[in-house]
């Protein structure tokens, strides 16, 4: 039960680490959160359920220029953990729930709390482009880091078993 | 292939309150074919130095010349540098990552562009270097492997780029004696084998001693002392008081008052000037030997300096009896 | 870069906000957050500003690290501006070809932007006063009564004290290994993103084989050491609530009221 706790624990830390270490391009309206490739950690343990949702929660408190993402952008991870989670049988369907629940969730923040309209995108579509970009940044970094990850990790799944 | 390094400074928090000055206009020239050693008190600033002769950090002043390239100079790209200089950090074995030994090993080399045949001699051939059996474990997972041979194909990892310089950064800390001196006698083997220069930083001043032609000093920043390991590890005083010890052969000759004194050396007769500091266990036995042949079975005993001996005299200054 | 990134923004003072219990600021925090979104109209901001203007000079902080906070969406902010002072439909004040500024249009652009640097700048006191570590034991205590319904916070708290205390070490990892594959020839810097992308592989795998083989390592100490879980340990800093708390919370309450009041009456 300790190590449960213990490899959350290590997958908040590298996830906050990561987030922290490539600061510029973690926040904003375009993040490419690298550290967003690690939601594929679900299909190898769900220990990666909190320990994504406590990493997430530490890098926004810490770093965030949005304090709300604080609220809304960790409980966006933890439901996409869970449906990564749900999904782990299917490999290639595990990223999808963070590129999908983070656009929606983040997306949504950005428009009503924060006033965030792209330039030169027309008003009303402001609210699905807002969503479409931080789509884009999340894909890029779980499908493309994150499916190379995953089967890399594939071969060393020992480290996960505790 | 030489290396130039010109007044090159390095200051990290620049313009705060606290900057500080990791590297302070150091400047030396190394050339071809040469095995440098550099030492230093933790901080001193060795492994700032060396990361700047391979681009990964950049000065705040100063030049670096690696062979005819002016590696400080703007426009410069990585991939030549790289090509040329070679770096192996502490606990390398930290970097693996691939699925395969063969795989990882083969990282550096297909960075460079090279075509597949060539990556895969090179792999072959930096295996052998390492003494990894390529049919046992070329196929394994680096993960499987044990410390020293994880440190072995890490180390095969940069040897695999055929660098004209390579720099090892403590490439023996944390093993057990075997697996040290199975480094030891690799890097000695890579050295014959593939020419160039080759830089080691270490704590262990038995592997300098043994190991390098020329030894450089880091004392907080400053380069101190630059050369022969038998020179610089005669001045015990200055060594200890910038918190750097000697191999442990000069400490124990120094204890017994053996250190460069007229007959002590090796084959010096009686009155002649001792070829100077002793290095090595074979020096110190040798000069034992020496010191009773020309003194008598007394002449050393043990006993400390300023200490009495079996007979109730006190050791002299010298710590050798009549 | 990495060298330079402290964990988050605390900065270092004797004052009595720093020394206000985590809990009692987390609340105020939320508080104040909320009022942002009550009020309404000029009064209104008046009363938040100067209040966040009272707690800066109160928490000694230089004001120019509380604006620190503000850089990163500078841009934001001027372009939120930009765009609602020229595309509001309203009483045109000014026209320069298609280009109109309307009254609505300064007013909503200018409320808008005010109160983004308000939340900033009021949740940046929040992280520049407390100590990582005490916000996180405010929080656990806070959500204290999320345990009866079953949520495991005691060791949620642990994981963030220990993935906050492992995240320098693992910094330093990142740095380390990222220059020990770049003397391997990996470039991070030059190429497509999606290569860029790639290049990132050989630094997470070590990484993350790295931060488990710590967290093998810390069970076993852990347990070797009769760690046994929640239930029933003690704190070596229990946090308590002390006299300037209390005061705290009345001169917040204070606030709440005044917000309220301004709302309805104004």
């Amino acid at each position: 039960m300790l190590r449960f706790w213990l490899q959350a624990a290590a997958v908040a830390g590298v996830y906050a680490a990561l987030t922290m270490a490539l600061a510029p391009f973690s926040y904003g309206p375009v993040q490419v959160r690298v550290s967003e490739s690690l939601t594929v950690l679900p299909y190898f343990t769900p220990a990666a359920v909190p320990g994504l949702f406590i990493g997430c929660l530490i890098s926004n408190a810490v770093m965030s220029p949005y304090p709300l993402d604080f609220i809304v952008g960790s409980a966006a991870t933890l439901g996409a953990a869970l449906l990564s989670y749900a999904l782990r049988r299917i490999p290639w369907l595990v990223p999808l729930p963070p590129v999908v629940v983070n656009g929606a969730a983040i997306g949504a923040m950005l428009y009503y709390l924060y006033g965030v309209r792209p330039p030169g995108v027309p008003t009303a579509l402001s609210l699905p482009a807002d969503m479409g970009f931080v789509a884009i940044g999340e894909a890029i970094a779980c499908y493309a880091i994150g499916l190379p990850l995953l089967k890399y990790l594939e071969r060393h799944r020992r480290i996960f078993e505790y | 292939m030489t290396i130039r390094v010109e007044h090159l400074t390095h200051t990290y928090n620049k313009g705060l309150a606290y900057e500080t000055k990791a590297v302070d206009d150091v400047s030396f020239e190394v050339a071809d074919g040469e095995f440098i050693g550099v030492v230093g008190h933790t901080g001193s600033g060795k492994s700032t130095l060396i990361q700047h002769l391979n681009g990964i950090l950049k000065p705040d002043a100063g030049r670096i010349w690696i062979g005819d390239i002016d590696i400080t100079a703007k426009g410069v790209k990585m991939h030549e540098i790289r090509k040329r200089v070679g770096m192996s950090f502490q606990y390398p074995e930290y970097q693996l990552f691939e699925e395969t030994v063969y795989k990882d090993i083969a990282f550096g080399p297909r960075n460079l562009g090279l075509a597949d045949d060539e990556i895969d001699e090179r792999v072959r051939e930096a295996m052998s270097l390492v003494n990894l059996k390529f049919d046992e474990m070329a196929e394994r997972s680096p993960f499987e492997l044990s410390g020293g041979q994880k440190r072995r194909a890490a180390i095969a990892g940069v040897i695999a780029m055929r660098p004209e310089v390579l720099i090892l950064d403590e490439p023996t800390a944390g093993l057990d004696p075997k697996a040290h001196a199975d480094i030891l006698s690799m890097i000695n083997s890579v050295r014959e084998r593939m020419g160039g220069i080759v830089i080691l930083v270490s704590h262990n001043m038995d592997d300098i001693a043994a190991t390098t032609s020329r030894v450089f000093v880091m004392d907080t920043g400053r380069l101190v002392r630059a050369g022969a390991p038998a020179e610089v590890f005669s001045d015990a005083g200055y060594m200890r008081g910038v918190g750097l010890g000697l191999p442990q052969a000069t400490e124990m000759a120094a204890m017994l008052g053996l250190d460069g004194e007229p007959g002590a050396g090796v084959g010096a007769a009686a009155g002649e000037t001792a070829p100077g500091t002793i290095l090595d266990m074979d020096g110190l036995v040798d000069a034992i030997v020496s010191a009773r042949i020309a003194r008598g079975p007394d002449a050393i005993d043990g006993t400390p300096r300023g200490e009495e001996d079996r007979n109730g005299a006190t050791r002299d200054e010298k710590g050798v009896g009549e | 870069m990495i060298r330079d990134i402290t964990l988050g923004q605390y900065y270092p003072e004797y004052s009595i906000i720093h020394k206000l219990d985590p809990r009692l600021k987390l609340v105020v925090t939320l508080v104040y957050i909320a009022s942002l979104f009550i009020i309404e109209d000029f009064f209104g901001y008046i009363i938040v500003a100067a209040a966040i203007f009272a707690v800066i000079a109160a928490s000694r902080v230089p004001p120019r690290f509380v604006m620190r906070g503000l850089k990163p969406i500078l841009i934001i902010i001027i372009f939120t501006f930009a765009l609602n002072i020229f595309m509001t439909s309203g009483d045109v004040l000014w026209e320069y070809g298609w280009l109109h500024v309307t009254r609505q249009g300064l007013y909503t652009a200018f409320f808008m932007a005010l109160r983004l640097i308000l939340l900033i700048v009021g949740s940046s006191l929040l992280t520049l006063t407390t100590k990582p570590m005490k916000l996180t034991d405010g929080i656990e205590s806070l959500l204290t009564p999320a345990k009866k319904l079953g949520v495991p916070t005691h060791e949620l708290a642990m994981m963030m004290t220990i993935a906050l205390r492992f995240i320098p070490t693992l910094l330093e990892e990142t740095d380390k290994i990222m220059k020990a594959q770049q003397a391997r020839g990996a470039d991070f810097e030059t190429g497509s993103i999606f290569r860029r992308v790639k290049a990132l592989v050989p630094i997470l795998i070590p990484l993350f084989v790295g931060a488990f083989r710590i967290a093998q390592d810390l069970a076993m100490a852990m347990e070797a050491r009769c760690y046994r879980g929640g239930e029933g340990r003690t704190k070596l800093n229990a946090l308590k609530f002390k006299r300037r708390d209390l005061a705290a919370a009345f001169v917040s309450a204070g606030y709440v009221a005044a917000i309220i009041m301004e709302r309805i009456l104004l």
